[in-house]
């Protein structure tokens, strides 16, 4: 499978190994993000990193596992209560006069929100490159849903990212 | 008898503890994770509780979901681009994230007894449903966050509880914790130094901040 390396800039402590290792040069750059453009996915500064400060990524991802209609259906009812529990713990929090309140509701916002990306991580959206995604992407492209749209966001992120299906 | 936390799997053994579970004052809370009394349950019952919920099909209709969840799914999308270190992409979904954000309506009845009931619901009928749709047709990615997503919402319950029987007494100088991997809540002067739920470090772990006074 096809490889690029990424180093983790927060690991890293930028005085070492992978820019001797590396028989391109790749690794060696001003801003220290490794020059997809050399790289040739070999791997061998992961390896003599001390950090482990780079990983390899893989350039395409294979499809995603297709999910039953039942057990999505679930979850989309699931994620549609979450989402309301999110809200209403958003506004508690904005109309909270105790400062216990405030900062329980705040919380509480913020826990549901990661559950529910879960739950829609698990539904069929955990690539960025999926069908689904793209799908998506797409839609909101052309039919925008409101005028507020960032629609040039959609549609930069459709020429960034590779669909890894064929679109449904 | 013993009792298990429903969210961290902490033991009460009463022979051990030498006083009866049912004997512990209502404010009693997991020593380990904080969940409520009533987070807890017979041990036995606790292996038996797979019974599997009678399926209800709903009509969901997928072109129609709502902005919150939109929302969520764009910022799930975000996350997904970061670990793949997609810098700007995952910058421009948390974008589409913030407009759909902005765009969910309020709901008119927001209330702490509102919140609580949807919360029970969840545990009541939203997981179990899934967890048997999920058990049904093998799919154990969602089996999986139904498990992390339950003891997460079981804390949400025991804090709505506490806070209805007691007020916000017990956040009064303490800290509020949120685990930024699986959304565990905690309550305490700092972090636990495993999550609970996910056992990630406790530097995984966000400070709930107050109002920053104007
Ligand atoms: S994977 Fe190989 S070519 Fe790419 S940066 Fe590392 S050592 Fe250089
Ligand atoms: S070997 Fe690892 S720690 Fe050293 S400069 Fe390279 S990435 Fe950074």
């Amino acid at each position: 499978m096809k490889q690029r390396a990424v180093r983790n800039l927060r690991l890293c402590t930028k005085d070492c190994l992978c820019l001797y290792v590396c028989p391109v040069g790749a690794a060696d750059t001003e801003n220290s993000i490794i020059d997809t453009e050399k790289c040739t996915g070999c791997g061998m500064c992961a390896q003599a990193c001390p950090s482990g400060a780079i990983s390899m990524v893989p350039e395409e991802y294979p499809p995603q596992q297709p999910k039953a209609e039942k057990v999505t259906a679930a979850a989309f009812a699931l994620a549609e209560s979450k989402a309301r529990q999110e809200t209403m713990a958003r506004q508690i929090a904005e109309n909270a006069d105790s400062d216990g309140l405030y900062r329980l509701m705040t919380a509480m916002a913020k826990s549901i929100r990661l559950v529910n990306e879960d739950i829609l991580r698990e539904s069929g959206y955990m690539l960025p490159q999926s069908g689904n995604a793209h799908a998506l992407l797409r839609r909101m492209a052309e039919e925008p849903p409101s005028a507020q749209f960032p629609s040039e966001a959609a549609k930069r992120l459709l020429k960034l990212i590779p669909c890894n299906e064929k679109e449904g | 008898m013993k009792y298990v936390c429903s969210v961290c799997g902490y033991i009460f053994d009463e022979v051990k503890e030498g006083k009866p579970f049912s004997g512990l004052p209502e404010v009693w809370a997991c020593p380990w994770c904080g969940a409520a009394k009533a987070a807890f349950v017979p041990e036995k019952a606790a292996a038996e509780k797979q019974e599997p919920a009678a399926p209800v099909y709903l009509d969901e209709d997928m072109e129609q979901l709502s902005p919150g969840v939109l929302s969520a799914l764009c910022s799930n999308l975000a996350r997904g681009c970061e670990k793949q270190y997609k810098d700007e992409e995952s910058a421009l979904f948390l974008q589409l994230a913030d407009f759909f954000a902005s765009a969910v309506p309020a709901v008119p009845d927001a209330g702490t007894e509102k919140l609580a009931e949807l919360i029970e619901c969840d545990l009541k009928s939203g997981y179990p449903l899934l967890r048997s749709e999920a058990a049904a047709e093998g799919d154990r990615g969602t089996l999986r966050i139904c498990t992390w997503g339950e003891k997460v919402t079981n804390i949400l319950n025991s804090l709505m509880l506490r806070y209805r029987a007691e007020g916000d007494a017990f956040l009064q100088n303490t800290q509020i914790w949120v685990c930024t991997v699986c959304g565990f809540i905690y309550v305490g002067s700092n972090p636990p130094e495993l999550c609970p739920v996910c056992k990630v470090p406790a530097w995984k772990f966000e400070k709930v901040e107050g109002r920053t006074s104007a």
